[in-house]
């Protein structure tokens, strides 16, 4: 279905969410991030760029507890599987870009391989989308990578910026069952309505972007330059920080490690936490050999990955265009960039 | 005022000449005004360096990065490697040098006084509703200016505005350790020394400082972007990553599952408070506070006012001065008579 809500009344449509929790990007400590919205304390608007963060953390948090061990005298460890037992939760205003990530994800967590963890996530977790009529960032790329600013996988309702009233369409069910929450606060679109919405879609898709050249064709020219010397060279001034892949609504590399909370008797929580290919000893075997020891190899393996080998297993880019990774580079270290130089053929 | 083209000549001199290596220095970015760190090899390329307050980063790091490199290659060079450096940068290879990372003929240090104006700061920017990736150049305009530029404008800001905090408290930016330096040592006194953690204190009681810090250090992700960027962090085995770098081909599996963690992977606030403040007590003495921490740090957390805290504690009780002169031993493993010792019993 297809609403209209007044702007002055998307605080009243969050009240009346009730049995979920409601999150939306705040400007806090500096930065846009999605906090929890207190029914009736906090009011919402959504003019705002894109949060430094994407949602990511909602169905693969920074920190995953397993289960928990426990040594009992002369028994077997006892093993508690944990498991994340959030109320449904709704994440307002998000960017087409950060919609496709879910579609990504579930594509490694949640068909061939299931990891219950995301899918218990996942399966409470809805995305109310927010269209970008202008490029949230100088940095977004979302066409170069199949995406567009009206694109709507992974989200369960668009909501297009009119003004003063924002055009609510559902994409899933849950988009349906969010709308009929609010009920009374919506109206019919008129023809006026939709006409300007159609209108602001085409204007979106004409804005300016950064530019992949070629794209269609970069997972077979990443392969080609494998051993292209400008890997290293780029990546020279990389410091091996992990913001490009914390900061990227796709990255999902973790580590796994026991926590001990007492060791006699033996008690502790095996933890899944993210991981990054940038860190220089993200590929340390335990026999102390390193296959990528230069920087340049790891932001090849970036690059590879979510331009080619995705693309390769998957039929699409893992790259979802968001800008995060460069606007967040410390020193300026630029995908596009990277990308359109090592492609670059003798003619471009 | 500095003339670019000097700099840029020196550099093509010193490569084409043979007499260095590589030339670590500043060159325009992709991603709008913002200049970014490069090592140029080719003394062709030396004519794309520039230099304007974008210039932000302590290039020092690059030396630690040389070095490492040189180690995990097994090559020992002939020729040392030349490096713009600003005051801040001086010195942090001062320090480098007090704790003998490279030797002191390792390295060619081509000195750029920032004279009045300093490095600008992003998010000041920001506040002014200019976004640094919609801009294409930034530049000095005279003693006091800084003139920002898109295809079609240019807008001019004092720049004492949007100079980072670091720039305003600086006492001296001027690179006292060099083998050739552009521009004037001049003072600067736009903020008193530690002004930022002074305001810091005086709008907090003890108790709202820790909540403070507390709240901080539960919004840390742990991307280590503030341990990456700092030059004095070059452990190859830092306290939170105790299962890497010392991993050899003779170490025992035994040793491997015994190894101690000290701090976990997982941001919880404990880890992260252990974390930081590990962190900020193994630069206590080595911090020559050249704000990249604080900088970089994807959500803002005020990395500074840890940093500068130790660093007036070592001025004021220690009396001593970070990075002021490679003849004096470094902090920590040096001590005076008359050194305080009222807190050992």
């Amino acid at each position: 279905m297809e609403k209209i809500l007044n702007k002055i009344q998307l605080s009243d449509w969050i009240a009346a969410l009730d049995g979920w929790e409601s999150f939306a990007p705040i400007l806090q400590d500096g930065i846009w991030s999605y906090q929890p919205i207190k029914r009736g304390v906090n009011s919402v608007q959504l003019e705002y760029p894109n949060t430094t963060q994407p949602p990511k953390n909602f169905t693969f948090p920074q920190r995953e507890v397993f289960f928990t061990f426990e040594q009992i005298k002369g028994e077997a460890p006892r093993l508690t599987q944990i498991l994340p037992t959030d109320k449904p939760r709704v994440i307002f205003g998000v960017r087409p870009c950060d919609g496709q990530a879910l579609p990504r994800m579930d594509r490694l967590f949640n068909e061939q391989f299931a990891d219950i963890y995301y899918q218990k996530r996942r399966e409470n977790l809805a995305y109310v989308g927010l269209a970008c009529n202008t490029p949230p960032s100088r940095n977004c790329f979302c066409k170069a990578v199949g995406g567009s600013p009206f694109a709507t996988n992974g989200l369960d309702i668009l909501m297009t910026d009119l003004g003063d009233r924002y055009l609510v369409t559902a994409v899933t069910a849950i988009g349906d069952r969010l709308i009929d929450h609010g009920v009374q606060l919506f109206s019919e679109p008129t023809g006026r309505d939709r006409a300007e919405a159609g209108q602001l879609r085409i204007a979106a898709l004409k804005q300016p972007q950064r530019a992949i050249q070629e794209s269609a064709t970069v997972p077979k020219r990443l392969k080609e330059q494998f051993a292209s010397p400008l890997w290293e060279e780029l990546a020279r001034p990389c410091i091996g920080c992990g913001i490009c892949t914390y900061l990227c609504p796709t990255c999902h590399c973790f580590d796994i490690n026991d926590e001990v909370a007492t060791p006699a008797p033996l008690r502790g929580s095996r933890i899944r936490t993210w991981d990054t290919c940038q860190f220089p000893d993200f590929t340390m075997h335990s026999s102390g050999h390193n296959p990528r020891t230069e920087v340049g190899a790891r932001l090849r393996q970036r690059i590879n990955h979510k331009l080619q080998y995705f693309y390769e297993n998957f039929g699409m880019f893992q790259c979802t265009g968001c800008g995060r990774c460069i606007s967040g580079c410390p020193v300026g270290i630029d995908i596009i960039a990277v990308v359109n130089q090592v492609t670059a053929t003798p003619e471009n | 005022m500095i003339k670019l083209q000097d700099i840029k000549n020196r550099a093509r001199e010193l490569l084409a000449n043979g007499e260095v290596r590589a030339v670590i220095g500043y060159r325009n970015g992709s991603r709008g005004m913002a200049a970014e760190p490069a090592v140029i090899a080719d003394p062709n390329d030396a004519a794309n360096i520039v230099w304007n307050p974008s210039c932000v980063h302590n290039l020092a790091l690059y030396l630690v990065d040389d070095r490492k490199r040189l180690t995990r290659k097994q090559e020992t060079p002939t020729k040392p490697i030349a490096i713009m450096a600003k005051g801040c940068d001086a010195r942090a290879i001062v320090v480098l040098l007090q704790e003998n990372y490279f030797k002191r003929e390792d390295v060619y240090i081509l000195g750029v006084s920032c004279e009045t104006t300093g490095m600008l700061d992003e998010h000041k920017l920001e506040q002014l509703k200019i976004r640094p990736d919609q801009f294409t150049a930034v530049e000095f305009d005279g003693d006091d200016f800084v003139l920002i530029k898109d295809a079609e404008t240019q807008q001019r800001f004092p720049a004492r505005e949007i100079m980072a905090d670091r720039c305003l408290e600086c006492r001296n930016p001027f690179p006292k350790l060099n083998n050739a330096v552009f521009g004037e040592e001049k003072a600067r006194n736009l903020a008193a020394p530690f002004s930022a953690l002074m305001q810091f204190e005086q709008n907090a009681t003890q108790n709202t400082r820790w909540d403070f810090w507390q709240h901080q250090f539960e919004r840390c992700i742990r991307c280590s972007a503030c341990r990456s960027v700092c030059p004095m962090c070059y452990c190859e085995e830092c306290i939170v990553d105790s299962i890497t770098y010392s991993v050899m081909p003779d170490t025992t599996a035994e040793e491997k599952a015994n190894r101690i963690r000290w701090i976990e992977r997982s941001a919880t606030r404990a880890n992260n408070i252990g974390y930081h403040l590990t962190r900020a007590l193994h630069l206590a003495g080595r911090c020559i506070d050249c704000g990249e921490c604080e900088r970089v740090c994807p959500v803002r957390i005020p990395l500074r006012l840890l940093n500068t805290k130790l660093e007036r504690d070592a001025r004021e009780r220690f009396g001593y001065e970070p990075g002021a002169s490679v003849e004096v031993a470094s902090f920590v493993s040096s001590f005076r008579d008359n050194d305080p010792g009222n807190f050992i019993r």
